[in-house]
């Protein structure tokens, strides 16, 4: 398997996404074992450091939880966290795309509002 | 804990410093790329590290003792580069049965899995093999000798893109497998860059920086577009390296503190935001001089 090298995310952020991502779609079910970071590094051809603190992303943010001398294991509300935060930063994305064009068109604050308004209003009305 | 220290370690050849001042720690258990140009100090300090040279003065400490002349460290360590010198009469076989013997914990089958798997003749003699080949044997001894220690100084010298592929995919699986110090040198950071942990860089003899590799892709983003939003974006920030595009374009390439406010703020004034490889990175930070190598034909174009 190849990362995108090129890509802004560094290797660690992918191989966390990557992880979520096998959470999201059932392929390792809530407290079953997550790959180690010896697995990872195989798989990938990267350090197991690199591999580790991709891991340690999640362990943060309660993805995963360590149980002593087994290794780590994907925490029973894992997708639970990991949908609200994706949906924060998307969104958090998509607005400051919003806001960057408005400036860009010198749109003011109350025309940017009135829009958004607007469009709901249209969108809900429909 | 810290396999390898050095304090202000110097070495003088004649008038040259070859290595000035410097100080670092390789900690235990890691791979760490050890990254400058040409004539950076990068092989002397390797050597001095294996203790086949001595220093000038500061301090060494290899697995805990100096590393001149001492048996110790010698034993627990393998210096692998393309001046190996092995006795001439002995064929690539027998060379391998002789090596072994001076390694507790060399890995017979590792050394011959990838023997036969590089495709090297165990009748032939090392001063008849091509340099890719010379290259890819002294890999396998390396390897397989397991040392404690293992010091790479421009491995894959001659070696084709497949092997050198190999080479490195070989060397991270034997690390996970059986983890030990490994530290690499090479001009080509993009190639090894995945697999190491640390990055140590060199210029004129002197640190430059070390830090793990990860935190070295994020250290920098280069920004292009027009100087003026370029130089209120960068305004009292520490500049790295700069580039003349063309007209009022520029491109610099600047340590990233930027909140993401500011980035998205030089979104709006129009300027690129880009990122910088860490291969880019290592070759700005050891410029020899301001500009590059177009200013040598700008140059010859004013004459």
């Amino acid at each position: 398997m190849n990362f995108n090298t090129d890509s802004m995310k560094p290797i660690y952020i992918q191989i966390s996404e990557w992880l979520e991502n096998q959470i999201l779609n059932d392929s390792i079910a809530e407290d079953e074992k997550m790959y180690s970071q010896y697995q990872l590094a195989e798989m990938y051809n990267i350090n197991p450091a690199t591999a580790g603190k991709g891991l340690t992303i999640l362990l943060n943010q309660n993805i995963l939880y360590k149980k002593r001398g087994l290794g780590m294991f994907v925490s029973p509300q894992a997708k639970e966290l990991i949908f609200k935060k994706r949906k924060n930063e998307t969104l958090r994305r998509l607005v400051l795309e919003l806001i960057t064009e408005a400036n860009r068109l010198n749109l003011s604050e109350d025309e940017l509002f009135q829009l958004i308004k607007s469009i709901k209003k249209e969108y809900e009305g429909e | 804990m810290s396999i390898i220290q050095c304090t202000n370690l110097t070495k003088d050849y004649g008038n040259a410093k070859a290595l000035s001042d410097l100080s670092f720690t390789i900690e235990e258990n890691t791979i760490t790329g050890l990254i400058g140009r040409n004539g950076a100090g990068k092989t002397t300090l390797l050597k001095t590290i294996a203790g086949f040279i001595k220093n000038t003065s500061g301090e060494i400490s290899v697995l805990g003792k100096n590393p001149f002349d001492c048996l110790d460290v010698s034993a627990n360590t393998f210096f692998a580069d393309d001046n190996m010198a092995f006795p001439v009469e002995l064929t690539l076989s027998e060379l391998l049965e002789e090596i072994s013997n001076f390694y507790p914990n060399w890995d017979v089958s590792l050394a011959k899995g990838l023997f036969e798997y590089f495709g090297l003749n165990p009748k032939q003699y090392h001063a008849g093999l091509s340099k890719g080949q010379k290259s890819t044997f002294n890999m396998i001894v390396a390897l397989s000798s397991h040392s404690a220690l293992t010091i790479f100084d421009e491995p894959t010298t001659g070696m084709d893109a497949s092997v050198r592929k190999d080479f490195y995919r070989a060397l991270l699986k034997d690390y996970i497998q059986y983890p030990r110090t490994i530290i690499l040198s090479s001009h080509l950071l993009s190639e090894i860059e995945d697999i190491l942990e640390n990055i140590l860089l060199l210029k004129n003899g002197t640190k430059v920086l070390q830090m793990p590799v990860e935190n070295l892709k994020e250290m920098a983003i280069g920004l292009r577009g027009d100087i003026n939003s370029i130089n209120m974006l960068t305004n009292g920030k520490e500049i790295i390296h700069t580039e003349k595009i063309n007209g009022n374009h520029i491109l610099v390439v600047v340590k990233n503190d930027f909140t993401e406010t500011a980035l998205q703020q030089a979104n709006v004034l129009g300027v690129e935001i880009l990122q910088v490889s860490a291969d880019d990175l290592c070759v700005y930070l050891t410029a020899k001089s301001q500009g590059g190598i177009d200013d040598v034909f700008n140059r010859a174009k004013l004459i």
